[in-house]
């Protein structure tokens, strides 16, 4: 069987191209051979330049004007067929030379070589020998007849050239063949195919053959003139050959002459469709196929059967009718062809008949059916044990690839380049489209296709092609591979890797399955933060403003179905999260992988991963884009069993979608155990020019800062430039939680040094107080070791800095100012609190004084003092004054507090009470261990606990003397304390704003040890001791009282207009003593002098109130020195029952003169009964019974009295 | 029963949802390969002979050698193509979205056997009788369609059937 036949081939003059003398190259072989045969066809009428007819032409209906010669070209030649007498087209008509001088320079050994060929073509009736190339001397040298020379010269001149020589060719071969005709007719041959057995020569045969031999010439002669291009006297003589063949019953005869009719016919109609035609040509060649089979039968017994005539007739036939309308008709054909296969002995032939019938299965559209004799002839070609054969296998095979879904990457990207994309443009997959990516999906069809690709290729000892083809079984079918089989893939892959050259590419991947995990970007590149330019403020909203991702203000369409947009920065390494997965049962190690840009501005850096068996792994890929522009990132290249490819993501998040639409296999994440399927989309990336870059330093590390409670520490933040643009402008705010730790950040400091250049760098100060450490806090650090108190910074507890900063503005040259992005910088401020000093508890002491005097020591003097709200002292106690009155301890109020100390270094601790904006410090009483020592500074050991005392005495807040308690008794009604209490909750807010204040004035300072120094928060405790007795604390009396010294005339005011903050809060039945705190005259008093003095009443109510005021004296033994026994003092003027009727809000002076005798220490202190008391100063005086005697008393007033004798 | 037999429900992605090599004939790997390249060759014959019949059985489409191909077309096919009515359900995919699909019955679905024996009226009845195990596979809510036939009890009673009709 020949390949290619049509119902025209009958038509072409055969001729063998051989290639003679020196080896020619492949290239130049194949184009010097393409240069012969792209003359394929030789009209008649270019030829009567070359044509001399030497007799009368028998083609006598030869079209001349519209005929042509059909020059069919073999290149290399071919084997003499027995059948070549049966139909002239399958001799060998003319014999070709290609000759490449340059590597023959023999001519003679050339043209010996050529005849030598020629000589095996007995059938050749014109030879030309074509050299090309040749060199200056050999053109010089004697033109030889034997040897056509082709000058070098370019393409167009020697298509030329050929063209004559090829229709000088064309022009003999149509004189022998009118020679060969005219010869045949008058002599007549002797014409004999295999069929025709040469053994038996029976009488009765050779008269059988002698009729035959009419026709047979009839219809040899009918061939020449085919070939000779005039269908019209083939025609004419295939007629008579058919009659003669018939009568002679010469079957196989009459159906080759009915063949040759079918031809002339067609040759004759060439170009025209017509119906009937075709249903002529369809007619006669069943026909002939009845008839082919005829003589198979008939011949059956014979060695060499003609069944391949039947079978080309039928693919004949096939071709002439293949068409898709017609598809029916020649698969039925092409089937029926397809089971003569088995009667073919020669295998060849089998190949040939597979081969031709996959083709016209294919040029019919179907292709599955193309593949599977395409996927036969592989088969024949293996069962030869060559490594041609074995290529050629791995060619068809590859053919089939389309038709089976497993083709390489390289060729399916040529065929659909984007044409397949399944993503649509709002970049979510549709679900169609993605079950259109796996269709037709035979795995175990595509397995074996790919299987015998691998062995073909590697017979074939193609390297590359084989790696390809393992690498595409393994990826794909792993799950379908036993762990033996996919080591031998795995193997096998190596060994072809070996026999590439190192930096192979290939377009199939391999493993890993690679799939695009996230963008974990740098703070510094996701801050990048969009310049407003007509918002001053540009950073402000931009960055998010709380501990959430996701707040619903942010700008719509910032987030969701719209891609995301990611700003990379020139020459800052960026990185991509990917996740590698090895599904099969072997290590793999990529050699390398790296970030595949095809946009040429980016430098990926690869990192080399191992794999175990069945793991995936997630890797971070890194990479400095180069140029400003956009970057796609495809996939990665990975380098693994030694040859390159590109993973691209697409492709396997594709894989992914139909896995889980249960079209796949197997998920390959899945099994190596990853999370569930998500889908990544791939974020468009621009690059943006270079901005500046901050980076943040903490001063002594960045681990955390480690402060005890309430510590104090300035924190010094270098920032450095590590951009190449300066700095113009920047921003520092405070974000996060505990922002409050931050008092203060020295912003002066760092814009004094912008623009900060590239390289550059400020150093700032941040002050921090450590904030306190919640019970929750505490009880964590107790289940940790109790001797280590650091503990580990908890996540999301620390203030950050928010630096906002950004480069100059770009090109303002041509009139609009581009402003280039801003970044955002984040600075946590890692703080780590660790517990310091503890305060047990805070209290207000029970002063253990005699809380209340009798009436006789009441009268001539106010012994008396202040005790605490809740202490129930014993009223029958006298006497008992712990405190000197007027040593000054006089109302005087102690705030305990009491501190441990659970750290590992030394406390000092220092009471300051911020008074009036000024600082006063107050006297300290501390006791260490019951070492009671005043000093400012109390210092307390490790695991030690010591009692600070805090004075009170200083805070009558005289702003709120009056209106508090105006507004107080203006707001109460009903009597008695429940009034009272009432009145208290009305004014509780108020209230509680003062013991704010009040308690806002207390600071507790420490220093540390270890060099440190804050502030103990103790508010809540001082809050929680003060609670219950703020009301004395703060109230101011009804009345107050002060002395002043009247001397000569001018008063000298002593400033005694202090609140005795309290009223006592128990009740007498005949005083209520308010106490006040002791004042003491500045200037020592001479004595035997008289002194003019006057007490100053102030009423602190709003109404007008009578009392009965009396004024005492007492020495320093305590003693009355009003009485009227006593000798130590003399005065003048009213000092008891003093009737006085003070207005509200008004002050009564109250004059009077003493005169002491003896030098010494003495006290004043006046003390009033009020009349008809109203109901507030009941209820201030906490008075139980509606008839007690209401009593206000001052505070004494001391008077030192020096002798001048 | 025939001596070689193998039976392979296509679906309309032309996947193969389920193969079975029902032949009495001893199992050989290459031979079962060899069925089911016959059988995706004959899918081209038997995609344009769908439309020239209205015949859900098309017996002998395609042969090789001695192997016959017999096709069983659900009726699916036709009302897919030009999706006259579609179901319209909702579905729950992979990632939890409810989405809307037309969803054909049984659509596309091509039984296709290749067998030996020339025992037409058995084929026949195998092919219906597999039709309505497959119809009551595609009623399983769980079943997605278009996804592979991974049930044993179908494997069971189609290898039943077999040995009953082949």
């Amino acid at each position: 069987m020949e390949p290619g036949l049509s119902i025209e081939s009958g038509s072409a003059i055969r001729v063998a191209v051989l290639p003679v003398g020196g080896p020619i190259p492949p290239p130049r072989l194949r184009e010097y051979a393409a240069l012969v045969a792209r003359h394929a066809r030789v009209d008649l009428a270019s030829l009567r330049t070359y044509y001399a007819e030497h007799q009368k032409s028998p083609f006598a209906h030869q079209p001349w004007d519209t005929g042509c010669l059909r020059l069919k070209f073999v290149l290399g030649g071919c084997v003499p067929s027995p059948w070549e007498d049966f139909q002239s087209s399958r001799k060998v008509l003319a014999v070709i030379g290609i000759c490449h001088l340059p590597s023959s320079s023999d001519l003679d050994r050339v043209a010996a070589e050529f005849v030598d060929a020629a000589r095996s073509y007995p059938s050749a009736l014109a030879n030309r020998c074509f050299a090309f190339c040749p060199t200056d001397a050999q053109l010089a040298g004697k033109k030889r007849d034997d040897i056509i020379m082709l000058p070098p010269s370019d393409q167009q001149s020697l298509e030329l050239h050929m063209l004559t020589m090829i229709q000088d060719l064309a022009a003999s071969l149509l004189m022998e063949f009118e020679k060969w005709v005219l010869r045949a007719e008058s002599t007549g041959t002797i014409l004999k195919t295999p069929l025709d057995s040469q053994s038996s020569l029976g009488s009765e045969e050779v008269i059988k053959a002698k009729k035959r031999r009419l026709g047979r010439a009839q219809k040899i002669i009918g061939d020449y003139c085919l070939l000779a291009g005039s269908p019209v006297d083939a025609n004419a003589h295939y007629t008579t050959a058919i009659e003669l063949a018939r009568l002679t019953g010469d079957v196989f005869w009459h159906a080759g002459a009915l063949e040759g009719s079918v031809c002339a016919l067609v040759v004759d109609r060439m170009g025209q469709s017509d119906p009937v035609l075709e249903d002529e040509v369809k007619y006669r060649y069943y026909t002939i196929i009845q008839l082919y089979r005829r003589a198979t039968l008939q011949d059956n017994a014979q060695r060499v059967s003609p069944v391949s005539f039947e079978l080309e007739a039928a693919l004949k036939l096939a071709r002439y009718l293949c068409r898709r309308e017609l598809a029916k008709e020649v698969s039925d054909l092409l089937m029926g062809a397809a089971d003569g296969a088995k009667a073919l002995i020669d295998a060849s032939d089998r190949l040939i008949l597979y081969i031709e019938i996959a083709r016209l299965f294919g040029t019919l559209g179907y292709k599955r059916k193309a593949a599977f004799f395409s996927r036969q002839v592989a088969q024949l070609y293996l069962q030869q044990d060559n490594a041609y054969a074995a290529m050629s296998a791995m060619q068809v095979l590859t053919m089939t690839t389309n038709a089976y879904h497993v083709q390489s990457r390289k060729t399916s990207k040529m065929n659909h380049d984007s044409s397949k994309e399944p993503r649509t443009d709002s970049g979510k997959v549709h679900p169609q489209s993605i079950v259109s990516l796996f269709e037709s999906q035979w795995s175990t069809l595509q397995m074996v296709v790919l299987r015998e690709i691998l062995m073909s290729s590697i017979r074939a000892a193609d390297p590359l092609s084989s790696w390809s083809a393992a690498a595409r079984l393994l990826r794909s079918f792993y799950p379908l591979i036993t762990p033996a089989g996919q080591s031998g893939l795995a193997s096998s892959l190596a060994n072809s890797a070996d026999k590439l050259p190192t930096g192979t590419r290939c377009a199939d991947p391999c493993l890993p399955f690679i799939r695009l995990h996230s963008f974990p970007l740098h703070p510094s590149q996701r801050d990048i933060v969009k310049r407003n330019p007509q918002k001053k403020e540009w950073w402000t909203g931009a960055g998010p403003s709380g501990p959430f991702i996701y707040t619903p203000f942010s700008k719509a369409g910032a987030s969701g179905t719209s891609k995301q947009e990611v700003s990379w920065i020139v020459g800052e390494p960026v990185q991509v999260m990917v996740e590698l997965a090895n599904p099969c049962s072997f290590d793999l190690v990529v050699e390398s992988i790296y970030l595949s840009v095809h946009s040429g501005n980016f430098d990926a850096f690869p990192v080399s991963v191992r794999l175990p068996p069945n793991t995936s792994k997630l890797v971070l890929l890194s990479g400095i884009p180069t140029q400003v522009g956009q970057i796609s990132i495809p996939g990665c290249i990975v380098h693994c069993f030694g040859v390159i490819t590109e993973h691209l993501f697409k492709e396997v998040d594709c894989l992914l979608l139909g896995a889980a639409q249960g079209l796949v296999l197997s998920d390959p994440f899945r099994c190596c155990g990853s999370s569930k399927f998500k889908c990544v989309n791939f974020p468009s990336i621009s690059v943006v020019p270079p901005l500046p870059l901050l980076v943040a330093n903490v001063v002594g590390g960045d681990g955390s800062i480690l402060l005890y409670e309430g510590e104090i520490r300035d924190v010094l933040i270098t920032l450095t430039n590590a951009g190449t643009v300066p700095v113009e402008e920047a921003n520092i705010a405070l974000s996060g939680k505990n922002q409050d730790s931050v008092i203060s950040i020295a912003h002066s400091t760092w814009k004094s040094a912008l623009p900060i250049k590239p390289g550059g760098e400020v150093t700032f100060t941040v002050t921090l107080r450590a904030w306190h450490l919640s019970s929750a806090d505490l009880e964590a650090d107790g289940n940790r070791s109790p001797a280590n108190a650091r503990r580990i910074a908890r996540e999301g507890i620390n203030p950050f800095l928010d630096i906002h900063y950004a480069g100059p503005a770009a090109n303002p040259e041509n009139g609009d100012v581009s402003l280039p992005p801003g970044r955002r910088l984040v600075v946590p401020l890692n703080i780590c609190v660790v517990q310091g000093m503890r305060l047990v508890r805070a209290r207000l002491l029970s002063m253990e004084i005699p809380a209340r005097f009798t009436e006789a020591h009441l009268r001539p003097a106010s012994g008396k003092d202040g005790i605490s709200a809740g202490n129930d002292t014993e009223p029958t106690d006298t006497n008992e004054l712990k405190i000197d009155p007027y040593k000054g301890s006089w109302g005087l109020r102690l705030l305990e507090l009491e501190l441990f100390n659970p750290t590992d270094v030394v406390f000092d601790v220092d009471v300051a009470v911020n008074l009036d904006d000024m600082d006063v410090d107050q006297k300290v009483i501390s006791e260490v261990n019951a070492a009671a020592a005043a000093c400012h500074k109390t210092r307390i050991d490790r695991d030690y606990s010591a009692r600070v005392l805090i004075p009170l005495e200083n805070f009558k807040l005289p702003v709120l003397d009056a209106s508090f308690f105006v507004k107080e008794s203006g707001s109460d009604g009903p009597l008695g304390s429940r009034a009272a209490a009432i009145a208290e909750r009305n004014a509780k807010a108020e209230l509680n704003a003062s013991i704010n204040n009040l308690i806002s004035k207390i600071k507790v300072k420490w220093y540390s040890g270890r060099n440190s120094s804050g502030e103990l928060n103790i508010k809540d405790a001082i809050q929680a001791a003060l609670q219950a007795s703020i009301m004395d604390i703060l109230l101011p009396d009804p009345l107050t009282f002060s002395f002043k010294l009247a001397q000569n005339g001018a008063v000298t005011n002593v400033d005694s207009s202090k609140d005795a903050g309290n009223l006592s809060s128990y009740s007498n039945d005949e005083n209520i003593a308010p106490t006040g705190n002791v004042l003491r005259c500045k200037d020592p008093i001479s004595a035997h002098e008289m002194t003019h003095m006057e007490v100053q009443i102030r009423n602190n109510t709003k109404e007008i109130i009578r009392m009965n005021l009396s004024i005492s004296c007492k020495d320093v033994a305590g003693q009355n020195c009003f009485d009227e026994n006593s000798a130590t003092v003399l005065w003048a003027g009213v000092l008891s029952e003093i009737h006085l009727e003070v207005p509200p809000l008004q002050e009564v002076v109250h004059p009077f003169s003493v005169y002491f005798l003896v030098p010494g220490d003495y006290s004043l202190q006046a003390s009033s009964v009020i009349i008809d008391a109203t109901d507030v100063l009941r209820a201030r005086a906490k008075a139980e019974s509606p008839d007690e005697p209401i009593l206000c008393r001052g505070s004494p007033f001391h008077i030192r009295v020096v002798g001048t004798a | 029963m025939a001596s070689t037999a193998c039976f392979v429900i296509v679906s309309k992605n032309d996947i193969p949802i389920y193969e079975a090599e029902v032949g009495s004939a001893p199992k050989k790997e290459d031979l079962a390969y060899q069925h089911q390249f016959i059988l995706h060759a004959a899918l081209d014959v038997v995609q344009d002979l769908a439309w020239t019949t209205n015949a859900m059985f098309l017996k002998s489409v395609d042969r090789f050698n001695d192997l016959v191909v017999s096709v069983y077309v659900t009726a699916g096919h036709i009302l897919s193509k030009s999706s006259f009515s579609p179901l319209l359900q909702p579905r729950v995919d992979s990632h939890g979205s409810i989405s809307f699909c037309y969803q054909c019955c049984n659509a596309n679905t091509i039984f296709m056997l290749l067998h030996d024996s020339r025992s037409e009226d058995g084929i026949k009845s195998f092919f219906q009788e597999v039709h309505e195990l497959y119809i009551k596979i595609f009623l399983n809510p769980l079943y997605l369609p278009g996804s592979r036939i991974t049930s044993s009890h179908f494997d069971t009673k189609v290898r039943a059937l077999a040995r009953k009709y082949l």
